[in-house]
C-alpha cells in the first residue's frame, strides 16, 4: 500500500470517527424526553419563580437555543456555529458564551498536564529502561512501585496525597488554584501564589504518568534485551552504556506514540484530579456543568476532549506512515 | 499463546534443547494440562486480594450489625467501638456503607465487564474467522467507536439517562449496561487478530471437511484456543468497568439512590471530608478501589505469565537454589581438574 | 600438530530451567585449535554446539550459565565461568578483539535504528577509546575494499541490505579488530546457495590474509564442513565424542556416532541438505537426564555391556581423539558402517 493510499484511508477513518462523535454529541442530549430547557426551567420553578415568568424564560430559552426548530435545522446551526468557533451560551451563566468559560478553565488544565505528561514521560522511560537493564533488586523495586502507581485509579492517589501532604502535614494548601481574594492576572505576585497551589495536583499527575511510562518502557526494553542485536553487540565487546542507547532508541518509537496519545488525553485525563483538588480546570467546569444541567457547556467539554484525542491519534498514524514503511505495510492489513 | 509448557528452554536457538520424549510415561500422562501451568506467588497474592474484597462485599453484610441505610449518628462521627469507621456525611455507618458500595461496584463490574467481553469476543471471533466484507464492516465500526474516548460517550449517555424518569436506567444495573455497551471495542479488536490466526490452523480445515457448520466450528474449534486470552481480557474489562463507574459517580453521574464506591467518594468529597480530616469517610472507599484495581491488573499480568511462560523471569526460590548448586558444582569441577588423573589416555 | 592457537579446558555450561533443574548443555568439553586452522563443530540439533560457541564467545547470558572452564588463547588464560559477579567486566575486553562471534542468521544482528557506520565506530571505540570516527571508518572502508565490497553499505541501515550482503557485512564487523579466534555459528544456513558460496570464499580469504588466526565453524551443513575445515569435532549430547583432522574423521571414523553422521550425509549422490541422520535410529537423549555410561549407547549398533555402565575416556591415536569402548578394543580399525539410504 502506497503512502498516499495509506494516508487517504487513515484520513477517511478519522473523519468518519469525527462525524460520528459530533453527531453523538449533538444527538444524545436531544434524545431525552422533553428537552434540557424543561429541566432548567422546572429547576427555576422550584426556586419559587411564578409560572408566568417560567413560561417567558422557557420560550426565550427555546428561541435562543433554537430548540423550537426541527432537528435537522438545529444540527446545521450546531455545525455552522462550531466552525465559527461559537460553542453557544451557557444555561447556568446565561448569557456568558461557553467559549469564555472554557478560556477561563483550559489554561489551568494545561498548566498541570503539559509538564506532568512531559516530565512523567522522560522520568518514566529512564526508570523503566534502567529497571529492565539492571534486573534484580532494581527491577523489582522500580517495577513494583510503578505497577502500583499505574494500576491505582489516578484520583485515589490524588485523594491520598491531598490528605497526607496538605491536610495532615500542611505542606501545601488543601485545594484551589490561588489564594482567596486573588484573581488570575499576569503578575509575579499571582504566579508565586498560584505555584503553591499547583505543586500538589502536579505531583499527583506526575507520579501516575511516571508509573505508566515506566511499566511500558520496561516491557519494551525487556523485549529488546532479548533481541539478536543485543547479543551480537555484546559479542563485539560493546559496553553496557552504549548498548543501553541502542535499546533505548529501539524501544523509543512505541513510547513516542505513547507520548502523543497521552498529549491527546490531556484535557480528559485529569478531570477527577481537578475535582479532588478543587482546581478550576476543565474537570471542575464539567462537574459544575453536569450539576447545573448546563448542556451547552457539557457538550463543549466533551467535544474538545474528543477532538483532542482524535487529532493526536491521527497525527501518530500519519507520522508512522512517514517514519516506517514496514509499519505502514503491516498496519494497512489491520484495518 | 499456544505454548503453555512451562519447562521449555527458550534460549537454544536451533530447536528444543530437551527433546520431547515420543512415548511419555504413565506419570506424564496422568498429569492434567493445568497442573503444568506455573502458578507463581503473584497469582496467589492477586487472587487473595480479590477474594478478601469479595468476602467483604458479599459475606460482610450478613455479619455486620448495621445496615447501610440505618442512620446511626450525625455528620462524620469519629470511629468508635460501636462504629469502627465512624459515620459518613448522612450519619450512616461507614463500614456498612462500604460493604454495600463494594458489593454494588463488584456487581456493576461483573455485569458491565462480562457484557463488554461477550460483545467484544462475539464481534472479534465472527470478524476474525469469517473475514471478508463482514470483517471490514465490523472492524470499521469497532475502530470508529474505539477512536472516540469512551468517557465522552459515557458522560453523554448517562447525563441523558439521568433526566429520564425510568429508575432502572439510573440504577446500578442500568449504569452497568451503559458501561458494557460502550467498552467492548478493544476486546473485539484484539480477539479478531487472535481468531484470524487460529482460523488458518489445520484443525479448522479438518472440522470444515468433516461437515461441521460455522457456529459449531466457532464454539468447538475456535473459542477454546482463545480461552486464555478471553479470560485475561475479561479481567481487564472488570477493572475498567469498576473504574468507569467510580469516575462517572464522582462527576455526579453515578447511580442515584444507591451505594457504590464512586458514590461514597462523591459524597465524601462533596461534604469536605478530606479538608476536615474525616479520613474514615474517604479513605476506606479509596483503599478498596485501589485494591480492586491493583488486584485485577496484577491478576491479569500474572495470568499472562502463566499462559506465556516466555514473559516469566524464573521463580526466584528455584533460581537461588540452582545458583547455589552451580557454585558447588563449579568448585568440585575445579578440584577435579587440579587432580592429576589424566583425562586422556594414549593408546599408541 | 602445529602450534596451538587456543585451548578450551573442561568447559561445562548449563541451562537453568524454571523448575530449578539445571540442564547441562555442554558437559566437561576440552577443545583445541592449531594456529591458522578452521575447526568444524558438528552434531545434531540440540547437541550443544551453539551453546559451546556462546560460552567460548563469552556471551553466556541467563538462563545459560558457564559453570566451569578456562580458555587459553593468545597467551591469556581466561576463566570462562559466568558465575563470578563481575564476569561481564572480565570478559568484555576479550569480546570482539580476542574472540569474536559471527552469529547465526545475521538478519537481526544489527540494531534497526543504527547506521552500519555507527556500529563500526562503536565497536572500534569499545576497545580503544581514543580512536577517532574518521580512523574507524577508514579502517572499515579499507577492509571492505580489500574484500571487494562496496563501501557505501556503511551509510545504510540493516534493513536496506540484502540477506547475503548483511551477512557479509556482519562478518566484516565481527573481524574488524582482527580477533585471534572467530566463532562462526551457522553463518550460511539462512542464505541462498550463491550467497553461501560468496560468504565461504570471503571467510577463506580472511584466514588466508591472517585477519583472524583461527575459526570455529559451527554448522549442520556437513558438506560445507568437509570442504572448508582442517579439523572436525563431533558433539553428541553435550560431549565431544571425536576430534581430529577432517580427512581422518571422514575416512577413518573411530566413533560410531561420527561414522553414522558422516556416512549418511556425505554421500554425494543424495540431496544432502535435506537429509537427516539416517544411519542413526532413535532420537538424541534428554540432556536433563542423560543415559548412563556412554551417552550414545542406546542408539549404538556396537554397544557392549560396559558402554551402558561406564563412561568412556578420551583416547588418542596420534592427532585423533575419540571416546569409545569399541574403538578401544579395536585399535586403528575404522568403524564398519555400511551406508544406509532411506
Amino acid at each position: 500500500m502506497g503512502l498516499r493510499r495509506y494516508l487517504a484511508s487513515k484520513t477517511g477513518w478519522y473523519l468518519g470517527a469525527l462525524v460520528v462523535a459530533v453527531v453523538l454529541n449533538f444527538l444524545l442530549p436531544r434524545l431525552i424526553p422533553g428537552n434540557p430547557v424543561d429541566v432548567i426551567v422546572s429547576g427555576l420553578g422550584q426556586g419559587g419563580l411564578s409560572s408566568e415568568a417560567q413560561r417567558q424564560i422557557y420560550e426565550q430559552f427555546m428561541k435562543e437555543f433554537g430548540l423550537d426548530q426541527p432537528m435537522w435545522n438545529q444540527f446545521v446551526t450546531y455545525i455552522t456555529s462550531i466552525f465559527q468557533g461559537n460553542l453557544g451560551k451557557s444555561f447556568a451563566f446565561y448569557p456568558t458564551p461557553v467559549t469564555d468559560l472554557i478560556a477561563q478553565s483550559l489554561p489551568f488544565t494545561l498548566v498541570l498536564q503539559i509538564p506532568a505528561i512531559l516530565l512523567g514521560w522522560i522520568i518514566g522511560n529512564v526508570l523503566g529502561a534502567v529497571a529492565a537493564y539492571k534486573g534484580g533488586a532494581w527491577d523489582k523495586s522500580v517495577f513494583t512501585t510503578s505497577l502500583v502507581f499505574n494500576s491505582m485509579p489516578y484520583y485515589c492517589l490524588s485523594i491520598i496525597l491531598l490528605y497526607v501532604l496538605a491536610v495532615m502535614l500542611g505542606w501545601f494548601p488543601p485545594g484551589g488554584a490561588y489564594s482567596l481574594g486573588n484573581s488570575p492576572e499576569w503578575s509575579m505576585a499571582f504566579f508565586t501564589d498560584a505555584l503553591q497551589y499547583w505543586w500538589l495536583p502536579f505531583i499527583s499527575l506526575l507520579l501516575i504518568n511516571i508509573g505508566g511510562q515506566a511499566v511500558g518502557m520496561r516491557s519494551m526494553a525487556i523485549y529488546e534485551l532479548g533481541s539478536d542485536y543485543v547479543n551480537y553487540s555484546r559479542s563485539l565487546g560493546i559496553g553496557d552504556a552504549k548498548m543501553t542507547t541502542y535499546i533505548f532508541r529501539n524501544a523509543m518509537l512505541p513510547q513516542i506514540t505513547g507520548l502523543a496519545l497521552s498529549i491527546g488525553t490531556m484535557v480528559g485525563g485529569a478531570l477527577i484530579t481537578e475535582l479532588v483538588f478543587s482546581y478550576p480546570g476543565m474537570g471542575t467546569l464539567l462537574f459544575n456543568a453536569i450539576a447545573a444541567n448546563d448542556y451547552p457547556v457539557v457538550q463543549a467539554v466533551t467535544l474538545i476532549i474528543t477532538v483532542a484525542v482524535l487529532v493526536a491519534n491521527y497525527m501518530v498514524e500519519v507520522l508512522y506512515g512517514f517514519i516506517d514503511p514496514r509499519i505502514r505495510a503491516s498496519k494497512s492489513g489491520e484495518k | 499463546m499456544t505454548n503453555i509448557s512451562s519447562n521449555a528452554v527458550t534460549a537454544e536457538a536451533e530447536g528444543p534443547l530437551v527433546p520431547t520424549d515420543p512415548t511419555p510415561g504413565p506419570k506424564a500422562k496422568a498429569k492434567p494440562a493445568w497442573m503444568n501451568l506455573n502458578f507463581g506467588p503473584r497469582l496467589w497474592v492477586s487472587l487473595g486480594i480479590i477474594v478478601v474484597i469479595a468476602l467483604l462485599a458479599f459475606v460482610g453484610p450478613l455479619l455486620y450489625p448495621y445496615g447501610p441505610d440505618e442512620k446511626v449518628g450525625s455528620l462524620y462521627d469519629a470511629p468508635s467501638a460501636a462504629h469502627w469507621l465512624g459515620t459518613e456525611n448522612f450519619g450512616y455507618d461507614v463500614v456498612a456503607v462500604l460493604m454495600a458500595s463494594t458489593r454494588n461496584s463488584l456487581i456493576n463490574g461483573l455485569l458491565a465487564g462480562t457484557l463488554a467481553t461477550v460483545i467484544g469476543v462475539g464481534i472479534g471471533v465472527v470478524a476474525g474467522y469469517i473475514g471478508g466484507w463482514l470483517e471490514e464492516l465490523l472492524m470499521g465500526i469497532t475502530n470508529i467507536v474505539l477512536a472516540i474516548p469512551s468517557i465522552v460517550i459515557l458522560i453523554l449517555i448517562s447525563m441523558s439517562l439521568q433526566s429520564t424518569d425510568i429508575p432502572f436506567f439510573k440504577g446500578i444495573v442500568g449504569l452497568a449496561l451503559v458501561i458494557g455497551i460502550t467498552s467492548w471495542p478493544w476486546t473485539a479488536r484484539a480477539v479478531r487478530a487472535q481468531a484470524s490466526s487460529v482460523s488458518t490452523r489445520e484443525h479448522i480445515d479438518v472440522a470444515k471437511l468433516s461437515g461441521a457448520r460455522t457456529p459449531g466450528i466457532l464454539i468447538r474449534d475456535v473459542l477454546p484456543y482463545l480461552a486464555s486470552y478471553v479470560v485475561m481480557a475479561w479481567v481487564l474489562q472488570l477493572a475498567s468497568a469498576i473504574l468507569a463507574e467510580s469516575t462517572l459517580s464522582m462527576l455526579g453521574l453515578g447511580p442515584s439512590g444507591t451505594n457504590s464506591l464512586g458514590m461514597q467518594l462523591h459524597w465524601a468529597l462533596a461534604f469536605q471530608s478530606v479538608a476536615t480530616g474525616a479520613w474514615w469517610a474517604f479513605l476506606p472507599p479509596t483503599i478498596v478501589l485501589t485494591l480492586i484495581s491493583f488486584g485485577l491488573l496484577y491478576l491479569q499480568s500474572s495470568l499472562d505469565e502463566v499462559f506465556n511462560p516466555r514473559l516469566r523471569r524464573g521463580k526466584k526460590k528455584n533460581l537461588a537454589a540452582a545458583a547455589k548448586r552451580r557454585e558447588e558444582a563449579a568448585r568440585k569441577l575445579e578440584e577435579e581438574m587440579k587432580a592429576p588423573a589424566g583425562v586422556t589416555e594414549v593408546i599408541v | 600438530m602445529t602450534k596451538s592457537l587456543m585451548r578450551a579446558n573442561n568447559l561445562t555450561a548449563v541451562y537453568a530451567a524454571d523448575s530449578g533443574q539445571d540442564v547441562p548443555a555442554v558437559d566437561n568439553v576440552t577443545l583445541e585449535l592449531p594456529e591458522g586452522q578452521i575447526l568444524g563443530l558438528a552434531g545434531e540439533s540440540g547437541c550443544g554446539k551453539t551453546t559451546l560457541g556462546t560460552a567460548l564467545a563469552m556471551i553466556a547470558n541467563p538462563p545459560l550459565y558457564v559453570v566451569a572452564g578456562t580458555l587459553e588463547i593468545d597467551g591469556n588464560e581466561i576463566n570462562l565461568s559466568t558465575l563470578p559477579k563481575n564476569a561481564n567486566q572480565v570478559h568484555r575486553p576479550y569480546r570482539g578483539e580476542t574472540v569474536s562471534l559471527l552469529p547465526q542468521g545475521a538478519m537481526n544482528a544489527i540494531s534497526p535504528t543504527l547506521r552500519i557506520r555507527d556500529l563500526v565506530v562503536d565497536v572500534m571505540r569499545a576497545h580503544n577509546g581514543s580512536v577517532t570516527k574518521a580512523d574507524a571508518l577508514d579502517r572499515a572502508s579499507d577492509r571492505l575494499k580489500m574484500l571487494e565490497m562496496p563501501t557505501r553499505v556503511l551509510d545504510s541501515y540493516a534493513h536496506q541490505l540484502s540477506g547475503g550482503m548483511k551477512q557479509r557485512m556482519v562478518t566484516v564487523i565481527s573481524t574488524l579488530l582482527n580477533p585471534a579466534l572467530l566463532i562462526a555459528d551457522e553463518p550460511t544456513s539462512a542464505l541462498d546457495v550463491s550467497s553461501q558460496k560468496a560468504l565461504i570464499e570471503m571467510l577463506l580469504a580472511m584466514v588466508e590474509a591472517k585477519i583472524m588466526r583461527g575459526v570455529i565453524f559451527i554448522t549442520h551443513d556437513l558438506p560445507v564442513l568437509s570442504m572448508v575445515t582442517d579439523r572436525l569435532a563431533i558433539m553428541y549430547a553435550g560431549k565431544v565424542v571425536e576430534t581430529g583432522r577432517t580427512e581422518d574423521l571422514v575416512n577413518n571414523a573411530r566413533h560410531p556416532y561420527t561414522a553414522a553422521l558422516l556416512s549418511s550425509v556425505l554421500d554425494p549422490t543424495e540431496d544432502t541438505r535435506t537429509k537427516h541422520v539416517l544411519g542413526i535410529p532413535g532420537s538424541p537423549p534428554n540432556l536433563g537426564n542423560p543415559p548412563s555410561g556412554c551417552r550414545f549407547h542406546p542408539r549404538c549398533k556396537f554397544a557392549m555391556d560396559v558402554c551402558s555402565t561406564t563412561e568412556p575416556k578420551m583416547l588418542s591415536e596420534g592427532d585423533h581423539d575419540f571416546a569409545c569402548w569399541w574403538a578401544k578394543e579395536h585399535p586403528r580399525e575404522t568403524i564398519p558402517m555400511e551406508v544406509t539410504h532411506a
